[in-house]
């Protein structure tokens, strides 16, 4: 049996904004999006399973997750491979992950990140409950948490 | 002073070792707890062992439990460095025998923090 927990956008986007200032620099903070714009180019998952179900899913553009790769990884752009795109975006989306599993305070496993080229959309029985809509350094960065219906049966 | 670095994210080990090098520190890194466990097995003695939880093959809770199970390596000094933060987590890992525990997100002063507690980089000289 899975918990339904209410997990708050505030939550999500104080913890998002720590996992960015870490190991990106606090000199570039994610910014709150004032016009949404679509990531596109990469996406990377995690998926929480156990006490409580969920899908944490972080959205950037080509662009950004280059930059996102060069910062974590201290090299230039152009030296960044789609082998390092994965392996960073998958660590950023697994801490994104670990803390949004810790928000749910249920004992849930986290399984391994999944990062691909294009959109990984959620698995279909799962709800939309956060959205973030950010943008860093100028590109559009979206963040969401997917979870089944309440009522569900699961 | 010598760092193994146990973390399947590639990105992660760099950072470990960028942190651990500016405190001094030479690393060796393996990508899962075997790969650790063999890199022990094969005589290398490091003065602590940084592991992440979640990873393929072995995690490091397994590690953990493994490593202090061996007389050989009692001396190694363990700490988790990883995403999983629930309090049942944090206990399991301390009651195996890890003896500092890091939660990602960490800045590279948490980890200065926790190794000066060790006791592994001199602390601050006060004024």
């Amino acid at each position: 049996m899975t918990a339904t927990i209410d997990i708050g956008l505030a939550d999500v986007q104080m913890l998002v904004e720590e996992v960015w200032t870490s190991f990106l620099g606090a000199d570039e903070p994610v910014l709150p999006a004032i016009e949404p714009g679509t990531p596109g180019g990469w996406s990377a998952a995690v998926t929480i399973s156990g006490g409580w179900e969920a899908q944490c899913t972080v959205w950037l553009t080509e662009g950004g997750a280059r930059a996102v790769t060069a910062r974590m990884l201290m090299c230039d752009e152009a030296d960044v491979t789609d082998d390092d795109l994965r392996d960073a975006l998958g660590e950023l989306v697994n801490m994104v992950g670990g803390n949004v599993k810790s928000l749910a305070a249920s004992t849930a496993s986290l399984s391994l990140p999944l990062v691909g080229h294009g959109d990984l959309t959620p698995a279909s029985h799962l709800d939309e409950v956060v959205r973030l809509d950010l943008t860093w350094l100028g590109d559009p960065v979206r963040v969401s948490v997917h979870t089944p219906p309440e009522g569900a049966d699961r | 002073m010598h760092a193994l670095i146990i973390d399947d994210s590639r990105t992660m080990r760099r950072i470990l070792r960028r942190t651990v090098a500016d405190l001094g520190f030479d690393a060796t890194e393996a990508e899962h707890g075997q790969e650790a466990l063999d890199h022990l097995e094969d005589g290398l003695v490091p003065d602590i062992c940084l592991i992440d939880w979640n990873m393929p093959v072995m995690d490091g809770y397994t590690f953990v439990t493994k490593v202090r199970a061996d007389e050989r390596w009692r001396g190694v000094t363990l700490m988790m460095v990883t995403t999983e933060s629930e309090h049942g987590r944090i206990v399991k890992a301390l009651a195996a025998g890890a003896h500092e525990y890091v939660i990602k997100p960490f800045t590279p002063d948490a980890i200065a923090e926790k190794l000066e507690l060790l006791g592994l980089v001199p602390g601050e000289v006060p004024a």
